[in-house]
This record gives structure tokens, sequence and C-alpha cells, in this order.
């Protein structure tokens, strides 16, 4: 019977491929715009403004305190009623832009936080702009701080692309869903979705383990 | 060169500068001192804004510096300072921490702004270290490199705060050497410090301020040697005496 199963899973392999292509696709989009919003939004929330300050600390202690997928409930069919209907799958993007950035806003406001005041006023007084202080100075020393935990939650996120099946994206998981109504092996299909992530996410586990080490010298 | 007039600051309820008023004229050297918390830190530190005041009115150059549309990098181009603690850039090379400034904030060539930062880091007598990273230099190494980094864009006013305090005490005559031949040179210098010798081989006046006020000024000489107010000769005796 599991051998019946087996030959099955392979004539389907291409299904789990096409799931593979869309999660490291939704995962690769994300991870870019999360870290670009993610820094934007960290140096707003290290800075001396104290109104943008806390209006980015509302939106971070808002994400951070909901659970993902009524972020992408809200996004997906809450949103439409106020006349903004996504598809599924700018909607998935849109769902891990907001909860990535608000995580990685986070890691980058502690990277900034962590440099000696006695930078900024060193650059400040050479006439450095603000922008060039940040450029220059903090951000290259904050990374040590940033980058492993950054790569860390890159791997979180990548894992949280799995809630996006909710919504009927055709990603990894929701392959694994429509692939065990047809193929009763539970084990074995959602084994093989589980050893798919794996193989994006190890990589990514690994250079975060080195660079912690790296870093810590 | 640099004028307070009637300045006033707080940090919260804590007055730390009451009503100063202050001429320094081009080409002086002023030593300001006083005990800790009299706001002697924060005076020099208000000439290039970065601290603000809340009253008053701080004149550089014909720059009014409290003024809220100052283009504070053009101000700031002019006047160098060093700090206590130095404040090296950690991920840069010497050279590099003295080329920053130019390259970035006056948009010289790199090769133009490295023989300006080499000129300096000569001039501070640091030249073979220039591509060494801060942390393998001594404290009286680093704060030399700081002192180059100040200068290299040919500042008119220097700004020294408590140079020499982070120091040990072996190193604390290279770096005011340094500063010495700037005197010579002609630079207008205000130095926070209790490095009583300096005070009394370069600073045309000594100014002595206690609780945000300035209680004292005067020659170097007459001030160590005959303070007129109780409060500067009971400080003097205590910086005699440790």
């Amino acid at each position: 019977m599991m051998g019946f199963y087996f030959s099955r899973l392979v004539e389907i392999y291409p299904f789990f491929l096409k799931g593979l292509w869309m999660t490291s696709k939704i995962a690769f989009i994300s991870l870019v715009t999360c870290t670009l919003i993610g820094f934007v939004l960290g140096v707003i929330r290290s800075s001396n403004n104290i109104i943008l300050k806390r209006i980015v600390g509302v939106y971070v202690a808002f994400v951070r305190g909901t659970p993902f997928v009524v972020q992408i409930f809200i996004i997906f069919f809450i949103l439409p009623d106020w006349g903004l209907q996504l598809d599924a799958f700018p909607a998935a993007l849109l769902a891990m832009a907001i909860m990535g950035s608000a995580f990685i806003c986070e890691i980058v406001a502690g990277g900034i936080n962590s440099i000696h005041k006695g930078q900024w006023e060193a650059a400040t007084s050479s006439g450095l702009t603000m922008i060039q202080q940040l450029r220059l100075v903090i951000v290259p020393q904050a990374m040590k701080v940033i980058l492993p935990p950054l790569v860390g939650q890159y791997v979180l996120l990548i894992k949280d692309t799995s809630v996006v099946s909710v919504i009927g994206v055709m990603e990894l998981t929701r392959v694994g869903w429509v692939t065990v109504v047809r193929i009763p092996e539970g084990l074995m299909v959602f084994s093989l979705v589980g050893a798919l992530y794996f193989s994006i996410s190890y990589p990514l586990i690994l250079l975060s383990n080195y660079l912690e080490r790296k870093m810590a010298i | 060169m640099i004028e307070f007039k009637n300045v006033n600051k707080w940090f919260g309820k804590l007055h730390v500068l009451n009503n100063i008023d202050l001429k320094i004229s081009k080409g002086e050297v002023l030593v300001i001192c006083g005990p800790s918390g009299s706001g002697k830190s924060t005076l020099i530190r208000c000439i290039n804004r970065l601290e603000k005041i809340q009253k008053g009115e701080i004149i550089v150059n014909n720059t009014p510096v409290h003024d809220k549309h100052t283009n504070l990098t053009k101000l700031r181009a002019q006047i160098g300072f060093v700090f206590q603690q130095f404040h090296l850039y950690p991920h840069m090379t010497v050279l590099q921490n003295v080329m920053l400034a130019p390259v970035n904030v006056k948009k010289l060539a790199k090769s133009e702004a490295e023989k300006i930062a080499l000129e300096k880091l000569e001039q501070v007598g640091l030249t073979e270290k220039s591509s060494a990273y801060p942390a393998q230099l001594s404290g009286g190494q680093q704060q030399r490199v700081a002192i180059a980094r100040g200068l290299t864009m040919s500042p008119e006013i220097m700004l020294f705060d408590e140079p020499t305090s982070a120091l040990d005490p072996e190193m604390i005559g290279e770096v005011l050497d340094v500063m010495v031949n700037l005197v010579s040179e002609g630079m207008t210098m205000c130095v926070v410090t209790h490095e009583m010798g300096f005070a009394k081989k370069v600073a045309h006046r000594v100014l002595f301020m206690d609780e945000g006020k300035i209680v004292e000024t005067g020659t170097p000489d007459d001030f160590f040697d005959n303070p007129k107010t109780d409060r500067a000769a009971e400080f003097i005796s205590k910086i005699l005496t440790h």
C-alpha cells in the first residue's frame, strides 16, 4: 500500500516543486521588502522624533501583539469591505511585509541604540548630515549587533510564509493540504513538505550561527 | 569670533547655564575650569550646537548658532571638536577617520582628502599609524588622531572637552604638546581642562565656572596665584593637593 502511495507521490512531485517555488517567491520578495521597511522604521524608532517614534512604536506593538493569521484575515477578508480588494498573492505579500518589518524594526532599533552616543556626536561635530552619520558611522557599526538576529528572523519569516496557505495561496503548505486529500498518507506528505522547508531555512540557520560566533569576537 | 549673549540653558530643572555673557576673540586661547557639573562642557558644546540653548544668543563668526535656520553643516565645518573619550570611529582606519569629513562634507576628491589627512597626521606625529585601527592605538595616540580629525576641515576654532582626563598620566604630555603647537599657529581655542601647567603656559584667559555661572575670569597667573573669589580659591587648592 505504502509503495503505491509513494509512486503516486512521485507522480505529483512537480506539484510540490511549484509549491516550493511559490514559497521561495513569497519568502524572497517579503524578506527584501521587510528588510527595507524594517530599516527605515528602525531608524525612526531609534531617533529623537518623539511623535514619529510613538507612531512606529504603536505599529510594532500591534503587529507583535496579534497573531499573524488574524492579520492575514484582516487584510484578505476585512479590507475589501473598506474598498481594498487584493488577490491572495499580493495580500500574502502585504501581510508578510507588515508583520516582518515590525520585527526587523525592533532588531535594527536595538542595534542602533547599542552604539555609543559619542559616535553620533563626533559625526555631528564634523558636519556630516543625519543620513551620512547613519550610513557612514552608525549603521556599519550597528550591523555587528543587527546581523545575527536579523538572519535568525529571516528563518522565522520563511516558516511564517506557511500561514498564507489559509487564504489559498498555492505555496508549499497548501500543496501538502491538497495532496493529503488525494493521498491519505499524512506522515509521508508532510514529511516531504517539512523537508522542503528545511532545505531553504537550514542554510540560513547555519549562516546565523556562523555570524553569531563571528560577531561575538 | 565667538560671542555668548545672556545665554541660558536648563536640563529639566537644572539651570546648567545661567546668564552667560562671554566674548572670545580670534586667536584667543581660553581655558575653562570648574567642578564637575558646573556647566563647562555644556558651554563649549553649545558653540557647535551639540546642545541647544533655550534663551539668549550665540554668535560664531557672524553666524547665529541659536537660530533654527542656520546651516549647521557649514558652521560645524569651521569648528573642530575633541572629546574626552576620543570617539574615533572604530570600524575605520586612522586615515579613514581623518578623511571622512573632507570627502563627505567638503566633497573633496579622495586623493586630495588623503593628502590633507596625512598632513594633519604628520602634525600630530602619527603618520606611521595611518593604516592602524583605533583599537590598536594607545589612549594618547587615539586622542592625537582625534585632534587630527578635528583639524582636517581646516577649522578656525578648536574646542576641547577635557582632552586629557581619560588618559594615563604618561600620555597627557604628548597630547598637550600637540595642543601647544596649535596655539603657536594662532588657532582660536576653548579648552575645558584642569591642566594648570597647560593653562599657565599658553592660555590667554582662564574662566572659572560653578553652578552654571561664570564666577571668575582672569589671566592664568592671576587666577591660579591670586584668585579673587573664595569659591575659586577653594577649587584651586583642591586640584593642587590631589
